[in-house]
């Protein structure tokens, strides 16, 4: 039996992260992994479905550059061709966490993990010692109990990203972020979608505002709102729609996103407090037991790849050293579809909840010089800034349009440092970009000097 | 030729008097009958008025002195006049016009400040714009510099964590200390956190108010250490069945004429009559002679605003109950307003100092001296009592006397308070037996 300061269970982008943080303090760690590095994201999440947007991205810049003088003629997308690039990357990036892995001097065993106490793990019938758990076991896509969502044409996010064709018709049961990435994605390459959601709008995380003009800009895909699905049948999918009428709608192919759950399995013997499913951590990632940590998608606190690796870090910081804490006000989230929404902070009506009296300005992308000069006057785009009148705090901003992704970074930034309007007027913004329309923004509210 | 305005004599036994206030200063005019300066007695506060006519040369006393009566006070002539000034126990002395008469200090000037502002001595140019730029209030710096003065370092001396642009605007105007390591990126102090951290009220710990001791307070203060060095004081703690008092006062209160009769009165009722029985109590101890008295002069200790005064009421044992609490009113009333005459308030023989209302139940009250006892009267607290019908609980009225051993012995004061209790006890019973219903 080896004796581990810390052992890791899951090698996502929470685990590896805290696995390689807590190896490069001389630590010796030990990450348990049951299929691939990387977990869902590298291999099932962000970066196959990045690539693969991509590709579609690209595909449809081609066929709609005239407006901008790009005539492409016999162009087409090959399906095998992208997901052999998808595949490469993929196994790219797993080479480069095992590569980190071995720099941080972190050992790996692969294998699925039975944790037999707080610090004993079994794995392939070995029980190794630690005096530190970090549970980084994610989460999993869930398929709801509707009639007919067991037939092989229905598939998770897991399994598209392995079709070998592309179906005539995709219905797409969730319109939340991957959802609308695969819609996205589909539509693009030519796939009639439909989107059908259960709530008023899409992205519910996203201010109302997004959703809406989100739907407009992705103009080739159907979205059915406030539908309930009923039953899946071998070409169909049946559900009744907000007028209460019922409705049929050819498939081919189904994807279910209506969400994830925690992946909770050979934690048992730890006798663990769960809540809705997940493992109920402290601000600083502690369970209900004192040396045993749960990062990432398994304590259910916010399903994101980047919130997973700050979860790591305050694990690993708790543990070991300072004792960090997780903050969750200003983690930005971001939907890859074309176009891209991100956001960061609060949207309108949740600060409102909040009990702050909002300074709120919206302003479209065509004011931006180089938005316009590379996406036209047509193309969707929108800034949301929302301030606290009586501070000129940055509450939250919000933005649809080409960048997004990487602009929303400095959103966060801003939020981690308070930042008010008359503050944000003061940083230098590079000229001519899209996050201009940030520091327009804040100009928009408060004018003055 | 100067004339001298003497401290006028207050009955029979005011040796002295405190000047309170004056009402004159040196240069003023003043006709006969003017009034110079009020002075206190022992007893009582009076206006003393100018006997003499003419521009105020010297003040030969200051506020708060204890003047001998017959003694001057004051010179008073034509203006620029020389004169002459003799105090016992100070040299004579001759004084020119135009000197100052009296070269004493004027009282000094008591403040009592009470505030949670920076201090005094404000602040550096250079500690304000450090404030602002770290955001700390300058009210939360401890002053180091020269006469108060928060300097630089007083400032800095706060500093922690850098603070984000809200947090530092919100410390400022409100005026809350931010903590050394706030919430945010690398324990940055974010406005969050300064909600958390209450605002530290800068307290000046040494605020407080000089009163100098003089007047009533002074002959208090006098009389009592006076009390507690010359006697041997002993106290007793008992209490009396207190229903027949309950009883009394509740049948007085449903007559217009005896509802002004209170509890009190029938305790110091009861206490005259039990007197009247144990002479060695209603007495002086005089060191040489113990004087013991023919009648109860019951002092009756009454709490005013200026102090403690003891109000006596004069062949007390002669009285009826109705005319003992009458007396006592009047008494009482022109002891708070500050007008009763020095000889109503000295020569009690036995004094009672009520403290019931208050709720408290037993103390140790000090001899009045040279009274020989005092009592002291609590209030009324239902006690369990053995009965032969089981346990009951009954009311009771607390009294605790002081007795000086000097004078009597703790046996004596032991059968004294027997006899109250239970004279107390069956006051109903004694006022019947004198004539019905307090008319006595």
């Amino acid at each position: 039996m080896a004796q581990y300061d810390l052992i890791v269970i899951g090698s996502g982008p929470g685990g590896y992260i805290a696995a390689q943080r807590a190896g490069t303090l001389g630590k010796k760690v030990l990450l348990i992994e049951k299929e691939h590095y990387g977990g869902v994201c590298t291999n099932k999440g962000c970066i196959p479905t990045k690539s693969l947007l991509n590709s579609a991205k690209t595909y449809d810049h081609a066929k709609n550059g005239s407006f901008i003088g790009v005539e492409a003629k016999g162009i087409a997308f090959n399906l095998k061709s992208a997901m052999v690039h998808k595949q490469d990357t993929v196994e790219t990036l797993r080479g480069g966490i095992e590569f980190l892995m071995k720099s941080a001097n972190v050992e790996t065993v692969f294998g699925e993990a039975k944790a037999l106490d707080a610090h004993r793990v079994e794995v392939n019938g070995t029980v190794y010692e630690c005096s530190y758990l970090i549970i980084a076991t994610g989460s999993s896509a869930f398929v709801p109990p509707i009639p007919g969502s067991d037939l092989p044409h229905v598939l998770t996010s897991d399994e598209i990203l392995e079709i070998e064709s592309l179906p005539s018709e995709l219905v797409v049961i969730g319109g939340g972020v991957i959802g609308v990435e695969f819609a996205s994605f589909f539509s693009m390459v030519g796939v009639k979608v439909t989107v059908i959601e259960m709530l008023d709008e899409i992205l519910p995380m996203a201010d109302a505002e997004f959703g809406k003009l989100a739907r407009r800009a992705m103009k080739d895909v159907t979205f059915n709102l406030g539908c309930k699905v009923e039953k899946i049948t071998e070409k169909s999918v049946i559900y009744t729609d907000a007028k209460g009428e019922r409705k049929e709608l050819a498939a081919e192919k189904i994807l279910m996103s209506v969400g994830r759950r925690p992946n909770i399995g050979g934690l048992e013997a730890l006798g663990l407090k769960i809540e809705k499913g997940a493992v109920v951590v402290d601000e600083q990632m502690r369970t209900s037991l004192p040396t045993v940590y749960a990062i990432g998608d398994v304590n259910g606190k916010s399903l994101l790849a980047h919130s997973a690796s700050r979860m790591a870090d305050v694990a690993v910081s708790t543990i070991f050293g300072k004792g960090m804490k997780m903050r969750y006000d200003a983690i930005p989230w971001v939907v890859y579809s074309n176009p891209e929404i991100a956001g960061c902070g609060l949207t309108e009506a949740q600060a409102k909840e909040r009990g702050y009296e909002v300074l709120v300005h919206t302003a479209q992308g065509r004011q931006s010089g180089r938005f316009l000069a590379e996406q036209g006057k047509r193309a969707p785009g929108m800034i949301k800034v929302v301030a606290d009148k009586e501070s000129g705090v940055i509450l939250g901003v919000h933005l649809l349009g080409p960048y997004s992704s990487e602009i929303i970074w400095g959103v966060a930034a801003l939020l981690e440092a308070e930042l008010r309007i008359q503050d944000v007027k003061e940083i230098v913004f590079p000229h001519p970009s899209v996050s201009e329309l940030l520091k327009d923004a804040v100009f928009a509210l408060d004018s003055s000097l | 030729m100067a004339e001298q305005v003497l401290m006028p004599k207050q009955g029979n036994t005011v040796e002295s008097c405190i000047i309170v206030e004056w009402n004159v200063n040196v240069g003023d005019k003043v006709e006969v009958g003017d009034i110079l300066l009020s002075a206190e007695t022992d007893k009582s506060t009076i206006d003393v008025e100018s006997t003499a006519a003419g521009v105020v040369l010297a003040r030969l006393w200051e506020e708060g002195d204890d003047v001998p009566v017959m003694e001057p006070i004051l010179i008073v002539g034509k203006e620029g006049e020389s004169f002459e000034i003799q105090q016992p126990g100070k040299e004579e002395k001759s004084v020119q016009a135009g000197e100052p008469a009296a070269a004493r200090e004027e009282p000094k000037k008591i403040s009592a400040p009470v505030s949670s502002a920076p201090a005094a001595g404000g602040s550096t140019p250079r500690a304000r714009m450090l404030s602002e730029q770290l955001g700390i209030p300058l009210s939360a710096a401890t002053p180091t510099g020269p006469k108060g003065r928060i300097v630089e370092k007083d400032v800095r001396a706060l500093a922690g964590a850098p603070l984000s642009p809200a947090a530092k605007a919100q410390a400022l105007k409100e005026g809350v200390v931010p903590p050394s390591v706030g919430s945010g990126m690398g324990g940055r102090v974010l406005a969050r956190d300064l909600i958390k951290t209450p605002a530290r009220v800068v307290v000046d710990l040494d605020v407080h108010t000089d009163h100098p001791v003089r007047g009533i307070r002074k002959v208090i203060a006098r009389r009592m250490v006076e009390s507690l060095r010359t006697t041997s004081q002993l106290s007793l703690h008992g209490w009396a069945d207190a229903r027949a008092l309950k009883a009394l006062r509740a049948a007085f209160k449903e007559d217009e004429e005896t509802s002004g009769i209170t509890i009190g009165d029938l305790v110091n009722f009861a206490v005259v009559r039990t007197l009247t029985e144990f002479p060695a109590f209603n007495a002086h101890y005089l060191g040489e002679t113990i004087r013991r008295f023919e009648h109860v002069h019951l002092g009756v200790a009454t709490d005013t605003e200026r102090g403690l005064m003891v109000p006596v009421l004069f062949g007390s044992d002669l009285m009826s109950l109705k005319e003992l609490s009458a007396q006592t009113k009047v008494l009482a009333a022109r002891a708070r307003d500050g007008v009763a005459q020095p000889d109503e308030l000295a020569g009690s023989t036995f004094t009672v100092s009520n403290v019931g209302s208050f709720g408290i139940e037993a103390f140790t009250p000090v001899l009045n001296i040279p009274e020989v006892a005092i009592l002291g009267v609590g209030t009324i607290v239902l006690k369990p009592v053995s009965t032969k019908n089981g346990v009951e609980f009954i009311d009771h009225i607390g009294l605790s006397l002081t007795m000086d051993h000097q004078a009597v012995d703790g046996a004596d004061a032991a059968r004294f308070m027997r006899a109250l209790i239970d004279r107390i006890a069956t006051l109903d019973r004694l006022l019947i037996r004198m004539g019905s219903n307090g008319t006595v």
